[in-house]
């Protein structure tokens, strides 16, 4: 089974804060070289060189932790 | 139509696309309720002109029942966070009330230093001016040869 190295995730920029998507791309540095960029209503993000020996979703962990980080955010901004 | 509703179900894929109307839902509550599932899903948040689509992908094998019935629970944390929202807005000069005399309490309780503070009255600790640290045998004995 060929291992999937390139993949990329557009994240709507109503929903994700710019920081909570950055915050996730430093979480998984080791795992994965990451480049965020707008593309209209959306953070582009391309997501190369994924490590074949990680035991899990690089990817979809890291839109989980940009998830989390932008509640988290967002709840801090409130309070 | 208002109500939440599932988009697409893939049983093969352990996915569900639910879609729910913005008027409906407020950010906040989005967000908290799909937090709740971050340890069991993994989740994509995404719009389509009014209504937001809640993307989730099993973090295990799931069947086409598991994912109907992910789906109802997420509804139900959406209206759980909805009225938990609902009921701290209500309540937040309560909650603000309480807290602040909580730490009023707290920062304004006795501390040793107020004892240095009252002063000296020239007592020894062992000074017992009122009696106290008198046996109550010795106070009261009856006298032996009375």
């Amino acid at each position: 089974m060929s291992h999937v190295t390139h993949q990329s995730v557009k994240l709507h920029r109503t929903l994700y804060m710019q920081q909570a998507v950055k915050d996730a791309a430093t979480t998984f540095a080791d795992f994965a070289a990451f480049t965020i960029k707008r593309d209209g209503d959306y953070y582009a993000v391309d997501i190369k060189d994924i490590d074949p020996d990680v035991d899990g979703d690089v990817v979809a962990e890291f839109c989980n932790f940009a998830l989390a980080n932008t509640a988290g955010r967002k709840k801090t901004k409130k309070a | 139509m208002g109500h939440p509703q599932i988009e697409k179900l893939d049983p093969k894929t352990h996915t569900m696309t639910l879609s729910l109307d913005i008027g409906l839902y407020p950010a906040d509550v989005l967000y908290a309720a799909a937090y709740v599932f971050l340890d069991r899903a993994y989740v994509l948040l995404d719009r389509a002109g009014p209504r937001y689509e809640v993307h989730l992908r099993g973090k295990g094998e799931l069947t086409e029942a598991q994912l109907t019935a992910m789906s109802g629970e997420f509804e139900n944390e959406l209206l759980a966070q909805a009225l938990r929202r609902k009921v701290v807005k209500a309540n937040q000069k309560i909650i603000e009330d309480i807290t602040s005399q909580a730490i009023a309490g707290a920062a304004g309780g006795t501390l040793p230093t107020d004892f240095l503070a009252a002063g000296d009255d020239g007592m020894d600790f062992l000074d017992d001016p009122l009696g106290i640290a008198v046996p109550w045998e010795d106070k009261f004995k009856k006298k032996k040869d009375a």
